[in-house]
């Protein structure tokens, strides 16, 4: 099949969303498939130039090309995912959350604009009356399903996909370290581990890696010398992926507590090393794979409670290795690969 | 400086103007500016929805990115030269040829095929002769695409010239029995030309060709009982470095097309310090060639052609001068990705 | 210029057949031009002006026909004549020249009484007239309405010139008096008559003062339906006391010959009125040149323009027109008026005044051949040709106007109406910018 996926690019900005769109590409042609990537230039400020990147979508035509039609077109994000195709399949990755969740919150800018309600408006009912078009309606994890129901009263399925290079983790003895490998800002909560760290009861050591934001790894010393925990942490800043894979494999377990998070590849990382996660209730993504108890452990959001699931872990070395085991084989259960993606998507 | 490049792409079609963007945004990166490609998705075969798309890229904001300015925007094809930006550069490779010189070719997609065709022909005309004007400057690859776009559209440009893929692999070797004639092989390279021209050599000139006589058109292939014919070799696909080398070791090279816009040929051959056999009506070759003295022209005619070779043959000497004169005119007209990089900033 | 031609052609018995032949000759001599048909035959005098090249309606030869720089469509009201023609309009942005204004019946008949489909006819109806248009076109499909009534109140003119690059008519404000303004630009031209030659002329003047004087000669000529008012003629005549100093003679085919004979019959005017049906040339030109006054009375009118009264200028005779459509915007001091409101009473009054004052009707009709210098076919086609290159330059609004409907669409289907006034109006501008701009060829 001759298949289109159509993206958006922030010009100079590489991230999650672009890793996505080339895996995919990836896995269709490896699938056999004929597969491009198709890149609108985004920019989402101030809210009427949203407006006119929505109508730019809508008169692109990506039905054929050179007259040969176009099998499927994939679309991925707002406003991409509303360029008109008849045989048209949506696998979200981003609504545009200013619109949604994250209107009238802290991190949000839409707000702040006069205008900006009416575009919202515009955003929901585009969402609303255009995303039912399409063929298939998934989304990358039941969070954004959800809040596709949610704001919009659409029934999407989520459809899980690998993290990149899935087929490159292993396993090893567990040594003495957790590990927390996300890049480090405040959604992560780092700073909510140092402080969980400092009321832990047993001498629970941790490595930390990921690029910071400016000036977040001296608050985070800080933080570490405060609590009196400074010679329990370890900041690695940026790893190559041959020093992740290795982490990963030795780690007693992995930390992941972010803030409503999307997704969350490293949970699945930490799957595929056959290592259970400490994860938070409300971290959003990761809950979608975490069993509390039965491949790691569900703590509250609170200092107390994430000490105590460090200490569970840290003092009973085989349950942790057993609950390791048991995510690898959730992550089987789960079907979360390629092959399953394009049967979905390909349908 | 940030610099984005546009440019309009068919999807699962590689078109060279995507190459270029690519080379383009080597050279910018190499010169220490940060530099991205936008590739429009174009679709050219639905001519009644092209007006939607010229708005889609009209509606497009490049300015900024996460607060950070977008220096300069440069527009290689249409309708992605069209996105518009207050630092915008346009190096027009690519127009939409069907709306203009090509609107009575006889091609598959021609618009004359359409009932409103000229109306999207005006439209495209219209749209381009408005919207071109807000670049900064207006660059053209050759001086015939110049002079196309001065024609009908009225708008002056400079010709910009850039380097052949791979320039700095070309080499020169010492002049071979055999004049090199590149492919592909079809109609608008004309290798008819040359295979009826070697019947009418005096000296025993040989030719060797890149590619497959099959796809000549009915006349070469009664060259085939002609005199001359087992002079001619016909050597298929050819790697990049066979390429080269077959222009390193040749005698001359042949180029005669019919209208080529830019030429590549010639610039390779420069670069080999061979010398050139073009015909009067080429285009785009021509401006690279200084008559008698980085090559010869001759007229589109067989005869004629055989006469430039023959001279040639005869005398190893003046081709061999005539070649070195071919590499020095090259560095004198800097075509250099340098030089390219320098004009568009 | 390149031109497309496309009309009815002799030996096509149409009106426009004869005003191609007038306007043809002229054109081709200063712009290479193509003849297309779609008639089983056309007259040799026809290839003699210019290359003559058929089309199937069905599926015309784009390539080909786009080799011309622009195309003219002659369309008017017959289906026989024109449907064709307007098959290829509709697709190939052109020059309407619309003949008649009004062309409900050419619509109707084209998509329902031929076309089995009615859904382009009532689609049209919906398009300009609304839901009034809609309903009015459904009574009529069921019978409830008369085709007259229907004719006179949506005309669809502008369902011909949907697509068109620009429309002529032949009657200024015309298209305005009927609420049908196309989108597109427009322009009124005075119909093209190539005047017979003086020398001509003097002998027409000459044969018809060797007539004698009584009685006077009347004429009516042409198709002679209902709307050429021989009822209220034949009344007229009736009552008048001096009726013995006329002579009528009916010069036509007649709608109802039973009826009009019956009225003769009936209002004792056999010894005044004749009928002399189908007239070849030479007969009609035996009969304008000894007439003394020509009667073209129409009622209802819808602004066409009348090659008759174009020629009986020609022969210098006075005429009596009403005063409605194109005739209303005749001067003064050439024609006599009768109003649409008191025909009998007018008529009467104007045969009498013929009677008083025969000499002040015979210069009205010299001043109706002086003007016909406005309707030299050079002229006509200078003008026509100057307004089609206009035309063609604003072409790219064709393209503006389809892309902004197209955008109308889509967005209904989204877009709230608060974030609306936005979006419209900044996809307007940029539509204008790109192809309505200042920058032309």
């Amino acid at each position: 099949m001759r298949i289109l996926i159509a993206t958006v690019r922030v010009p100079f900005v590489y991230g999650g969303a672009e890793v996505h769109a080339v895996g995919l590409r990836q896995a269709l042609v490896e699938a056999g498939h004929q597969a491009e990537i198709v890149a609108i230039p985004f920019k989402g400020y101030p809210p009427e130039r949203i407006l006119d990147q929505m109508l730019a979508c809508r008169l692109l035509d990506l039905r054929e090309t050179a007259g040969t039609p176009v099998d499927r077109l994939i679309g991925l994000k707002f406003p991409a995912y509303l360029i008109p195709h008849p045989r048209k399949v949506i696998w979200m990755i981003h609504q545009h959350r200013q619109a949604y969740d994250l209107w009238q919150h802290p991190l949000g800018d839409l707000h702040t604009y006069a205008n900006g309600a009416d575009v919202r408006m515009a955003i929901h009912a585009a969402d609303a009356k255009l995303l039912p078009r399409s063929r298939g309606l998934f989304t990358v994890s039941r969070n954004i399903a959800l809040r596709l129901r949610t704001y919009c009263g659409l029934n999407a399925t989520p459809l899980y996909h690998p993290p990149r290079d899935a087929g490159r983790f292993y396993t090893r003895p567990a040594e003495d370290f957790l590990y927390f490998p996300s890049r480090i800002n405040p959604l992560k909560r780092q700073y909510l581990v140092l402080e969980a760290l400092a009321r832990t009861r047993s001498q629970v050591r941790i490595c930390f890696s990921g690029p910071a934001e400016p000036g977040l790894e001296r608050q985070c010393a800080e933080l570490a010398r405060k609590g009196g925990v400074a010679n329990r942490v370890r900041w690695l800043g940026a790893v190559s992926e041959e020093e992740k894979l290795d982490l990963y494999a030795r780690s007693l377990g992995v930390l992941f507590p972010p803030l409503d998070e999307d997704y969350g590849y490293i949970t699945l990382e930490a799957m595929l090393a056959q290592k259970p996660v400490i994860t938070c209730t409300d971290s959003g993504g990761p809950l979608e794979f975490v069993v509390h108890r039965a491949t790691g452990i569900v703590a509250e959001p609170t200092q107390e409670s994430l000490a105590s699931a460090m200490d569970d872990l840290w003092n009973d070395r085989e349950r942790a290795r057993q609950w390791g085991d048991a995510g690898r084989q959730r992550y089987s259960d789960l079907r979360i690969d390629w092959g399953n993606v394009i049967e979905n998507l390909l349908q | 400086m940030k610099i984005l490049i546009a440019t309009s792409g068919v999807p699962f079609i590689r078109g060279d103007a995507e190459i270029l963007a690519e080379g383009l945004r080597e050279a910018f990166s190499k010169a220490g500016h940060e530099a991205e490609l936008v590739v429009i998705p174009f679709q050219p075969y639905a001519p009644d929805r092209i007006p939607d798309q010229i708005l889609a890229c009209r509606l497009l904001d490049l300015t900024e990115t996460c607060g950070v300015r977008i220096d300069r925007v440069i527009g290689l094809t249409f309708p992605a030269y069209l996105i518009p930006h207050p630092n915008k550069v346009i190096w027009l490779l690519h127009q939409h040829r069907a709306a203009y010189e090509l609107w009575d070719q006889p091609a598959a997609d021609s618009l004359m095929h359409y009932p409103d065709g000229f109306v999207i022909r005006e439209a495209i005309r219209q749209a381009d002769r408005e919207l071109i004007p807000e670049a900064r400057a207006v660059y053209a690859p050759s001086q015939s695409v110049a002079e196309r776009l001065r024609r009908y559209s009225g708008i002056t440009s400079e010709p910009l010239y850039h380097p052949p893929a791979n320039a700095s692999l070309f080499h020169q070797g010492p002049a071979g029995d055999y004049f090199f004639c590149p492919g592909p092989v079809n109609s608008a390279n004309r290798q008819w030309l040359a295979t009826q021209a070697i019947a009418q050599c005096r000296e025993p000139v040989r030719i060797r060709f890149a590619g497959e006589p099959g796809r000549l058109t009915g006349q070469a292939r009664s060259a085939d009982k002609l005199k001359g014919s087992d002079r001619i070799e016909w050597l298929g696909m050819l790697s990049e470095d066979q390429k080269r080398d077959l222009y390193a070791n040749c005698l001359g090279v042949i180029f005669s097309p019919g209208d080529e816009d830019y030429g590549y040929v010639t610039l390779e051959a420069m670069l080999s310090a061979k010398p050139v056999i073009a015909t009067a009506d080429s285009g785009g070759p021509l401006e690279f060639i200084l008559a008698e003295r980085t090559g010869l022209v001759a007229r589109p005619t067989p005869e004629s052609l055989a006469e430039a070779m023959d001279t040639l043959w005869a005398d190893r000497r003046r081709a061999a001068a005539v070649g070195e004169a071919g590499r020095a005119h090259y560095q004198d007209l800097h075509i250099s990705w340098a030089n390219v990089v320098e004009k568009l900033l | 210029m390149k031109i497309n031609w496309f009309s009815p052609l002799l030996p096509a018995r149409s009106g426009i057949s004869r005003y191609a032949m007038q306007v043809l000759p002229v054109l081709a001599a200063s712009h290479e031009v193509v003849i297309w048909t779609d008639q089983e035959q056309v007259a040799p005098e026809v290839h003699k002006i210019a290359r003559v090249a058929r089309y199937d309606p069905a599926a015309p030869p784009w390539r080909e026909i786009n080799n011309g720089a622009i195309s003219f469509y002659h369309l008017g009201n017959q289906p026989d004549f024109h449907a064709g023609i307007w098959q290829v309009s509709a697709r190939q942005p052109g020059i309407v020249v619309l003949h008649d204004l009004c062309l409900h019946d050419f619509f109707f008949t084209l998509s329902v009484r031929r076309g089995q489909d009615r859904a382009a006819y009532l689609n049209a109806m919906e398009r300009w007239y609304g839901q009034e248009g809609c309903r009015s076109a459904e009574a009529f499909c069921a019978g409830g309405i008369s085709a007259e009534s229907m004719a006179q109140n949506f005309p669809l003119t502008r369902e011909a010139a949907r697509n068109a690059l620009g429309a002529i008519t032949h009657c200024g404000g015309a298209l305005e008096e009927l609420h049908e303004t196309p989108a597109c630009p427009a322009a009124a031209l005075d119909f093209p008559y190539a005047a017979a030659g003086e020398s001509r002329y003097r002998a027409w003047l000459a044969a018809r003062d060797g007539m004698p004087h009584l009685p006077y000669r009347l004429v009516v000529f042409g198709y002679l339906n209902r709307n050429r008012r021989l009822g209220p003629l034949l009344e007229a005549l009736a009552g008048l006391r001096e009726r013995e100093q006329f002579r009528l003679e009916l010069c036509g085919q007649l709608w109802d010959e039973s009826h009009i004979r019956h009225e003769i019959e009936r209002l004792g005017l056999s010894s005044i009125v004749s009928l002399h049906g189908f007239l070849t040339e030479d007969e009609v030109e035996q009969k304008l040149s000894t007439a003394h006054l020509a009667i073209n009375l129409r009622y209802p009118s819808m602004g066409e323009a009348s090659l008759s009264e174009l020629q009986f200028w020609d022969y210098g005779l006075p005429t009596l027109v009403t005063r409605t459509g194109w005739y209303a915007s005749l001067p003064e001091d050439a024609v006599a008026f009768v109003r649409p409101e008191s025909e009998v009473a007018d008529l009467q009054s104007q045969l009498r005044a013929f009677l008083a004052d025969p000499g002040a009707f015979r210069a009205m009709g010299e001043r109706g051949r002086r003007l016909l210098k406005n309707h030299d076919p050079e002229r006509y086609v200078d003008a026509l040709t100057r307004f089609a290159a206009e035309a063609l330059r604003l072409a790219p609004r064709i393209s503006a106007l389809a892309l902004a409907q197209r955008i109308g669409s889509d967005l209904t289907e989204w877009l709230p109406a608060a974030a609306s006034p936005y979006l419209l109006e900044r996809a307007s501008k940029e539509i204008c910018t790109i192809f309505e701009g200042h920058r032309r060829g």
